[in-house]
């Protein structure tokens, strides 16, 4: 490290430069990382938030939850230690008192159960009580300043909502839940497939008692069980997009091992001639390769880290739009392995410390 | 006591078909407190030679024996050792590591056998060279006749047996040259060291206790 250090030190500009474009590549990829974690929470959290174990669809939906619909009476065939209905429909509302298209909100309803487990906390407001009015998730009023007693008119619909609460980490398909009861539920679906004498749901969200999906019995064969994981890479587009933003971001991680790898490998070769002579010294190769890994480790370490903290100062800026979000588990995985590619591109350069032959030093 | 002694020494080389004999079967050995000189035209074997003393090439035949250690036997990676530890080696000018100070230099040395820097032994060797005042200064620094004192310096800081110079005053003008030589000389004899110097002047071999010759591959001493 000493040397790693004294020369680093001394050759400030050339090795600001290195560092400044690790710091642009990690800082690059842990925002990437962000928006890929953030759109994906957009699509899930509002199925996280059940905490469901499982969750009962339609035979013939396909996984598709907006293809599911079932009588809520098949509740009862289920077999589980907890149960919650659910109706899924996706619709758009606007501010009573507005008209233009920029005022229009893509949203989904979801229609649940007052007395079961979807029933979502309340974070200011509070719960629906009545018909017509709903609990809607917060970025309804970060992002489009709509607030507590707001009503909505649904597209295509002679229908006003009115928001009575607001909940957190509510999104599915990328846009804003608006919980409501049944019976209002039934009737915004109900412009698509007419008035039915039964309630139709869309799903139901199972707990087991061992968190097993395996404990959980069904009886009735129109209707299939699967476990809340294998639903949610079944959300259309979740696992293209999730896949897309992994390579991405595997890519750039490999790429930013090549470059360091690449210029610790031009650093090496230009100073062949002083490694020489300090083999000739009798500086064995073991400390000469250790110097050019720990320093490799330096320039990596600084730039990974000014990249980290970086991110997350932009992160604190970044309007509320725009689905970035902070895991501590990818930060740290993230870091940790940028750090490590990095040193392990330095090993290429061991191989050329190993063969400098100190007779080139003489003469 | 002979530091460096030379038994039936030799060196070919295998270029295409033909070989090349760098040095003849050579004896040869030094005493400690002894300087000396070997000069010689280009391409005779000086520095074929003295890197062979050095251990940083193997003899086709014979012995190399440092401090009656049998040198030239042992493995690359003990050679290396042994190298570190009994070796001094002075290059032509600017073969000192371009980023580290002129006490950093030194400093090297105990960085790499994890050992703490003697503060008063850098300072008594540094005043002995006459470059104390530039301590903390870079080789860039430095004047050609600075660096070569510098590079003296590190080679007797880890008090070796044996002090190898090829051309050490190669970059040097004459008086600078005289100067250094003649540090050499006297650190040699202070310090009892085995001294060998390579070098085409012959005016800068008065300070010399023998004087070798180097002509294809045969070491021949004068008078
Ligand atoms: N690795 C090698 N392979 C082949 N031939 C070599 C090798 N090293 C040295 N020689 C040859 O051995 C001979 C002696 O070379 P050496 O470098 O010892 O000369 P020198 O006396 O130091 O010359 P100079 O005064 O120019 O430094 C030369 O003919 C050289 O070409
Ligand atoms: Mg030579």
């Amino acid at each position: 490290m000493f040397l790693a250090w004294q020369e680093i030190k001394y050759s400030k500009t050339r090795f600001a430069l290195i560092i400044g474009v690790v710091i642009l590549i990690s800082y690059l990829v842990f925002f990437l990382m962000g928006l890929a974690y953030g759109l994906a929470q957009e699509n899930r959290m509002s199925i996280d938030k059940w905490d469901a174990d499982g969750i009962v669809l339609a035979e013939e939906s396909n996984l598709n939850i907006n293809m599911s619909m079932f009588s809520k009476d098949q509740i009862e065939t289920i077999d589980a230690y907890e149960k919650a209905s659910l109706g899924v429909t996706s619709s758009v509302v606007q501010p009573q008192e507005k008209t233009d298209e920029e005022s229009k909100i893509n949203v989904t309803f979801f229609g649940i159960d007052k007395e079961e487990f979807i029933y979502p906390g309340v974070i200011e407001g509070e719960g629906f009580s009545e018909e017509n009015e709903v609990i809607a998730d917060i970025s309804l009023r970060d992002e489009q300043g709509i607030n507590i007693g707001d009503e909505l008119s649904l597209a295509g619909m002679d229908l006003t909502i009115k928001i009575v609460g607001f909940t957190d980490n509510a999104k599915f398909s990328v846009g804003p839940v608006l919980y409501t009861d049944h019976p209002t539920y039934q009737r915004i679906r109900a412009s698509g497939f007419g008035e039915r004498e039964d309630e139709i749901i869309s799903a139901i969200a199972v707990r087991s008692d061992s968190g097993e999906i395996s404990d959980i019995t069904l009886s009735d064969n129109e209707l299939n069980l699967y476990s809340t994981g294998e639903f949610i890479s079944n959300l259309p587009g979740y696992t293209a997009q999730v896949l897309t933003f992994g390579l991405m971001i595997g890519f750039l991680v490999l790429i930013a091992a090549m470059i360091i790898g690449i210029f610790i490998y031009v650093l090496t070769l230009q100073k062949s001639s002083m490694l020489g002579v300090m083999k000739a010294q009798g500086i064995s190769s073991k400390y000469i390769a250790k110097s050019v890994v720990g320093q490799t480790f330096l320039l990596s370490f600084i730039g990974v880290f000014t990249g980290l903290v970086l991110t997350l100062a932009t992160g604190l800026i970044l309007p509320a739009a725009v689905p970035y979000q902070n895991n501590l588990l990818f930060l740290v995985s993230i870091t940790t392995l940028l750090i490590v590619v990095a040193v392990a591109g330095a090993f290429f350069s061991v191989r050329t410390v190993v063969k400098i032959d100190p007779l080139e030093a003489i003469d | 006591m002979k530091l460096i002694e030379l038994k039936d020494v030799k060196k070919t080389f295998k270029d295409g078909r033909k070989t090349i004999e760098a040095l003849k079967s050579t004896n040869f050995s030094v005493e400690e407190g002894e300087f000396v000189a070997i000069i010689g035209p280009s391409g005779s074997g000086k520095s074929t030679f003295l890197t062979i003393i050095g251990g940083l090439q193997t003899p086709t035949e014979g012995k190399v024996f440092i401090k009656n250690d049998k040198f030239s036997e042992l493995e690359e990676k003990d050679r290396a050792t042994k190298r570190f530890n009994e070796i001094g080696f002075i290059l032509q000018a600017s073969n000192l590591i371009p980023f580290l100070t002129v006490k950093d230099q030194l400093r090297l040395v105990n960085k790499v056998e994890k050992s703490k820097i003697d503060d008063d032994k850098v300072e008594k060797l540094l005043s002995e060279l006459g470059i104390d005042n530039l301590m903390d200064k870079y080789p860039s620094d430095l004047s050609g006749g600075e660096k070569q004192r510098a590079a003296i310096a590190r080679a007797l800081y880890h008090d070796p047996a044996v002090i190898l110079a090829d051309e050490p005053t190669a970059s040097l003008d004459t008086d600078r040259a005289f100067e250094v030589v003649e540090i050499l000389a006297r650190e040699t004899k202070k310090k009892k060291k085995a001294t060998i110097m390579v070098t085409h002047d012959e005016r800068l071999t008065e300070y010399c206790d023998s004087v070798y010759t180097m002509r294809d591959g045969v070491l021949t001493k004068n008078q």
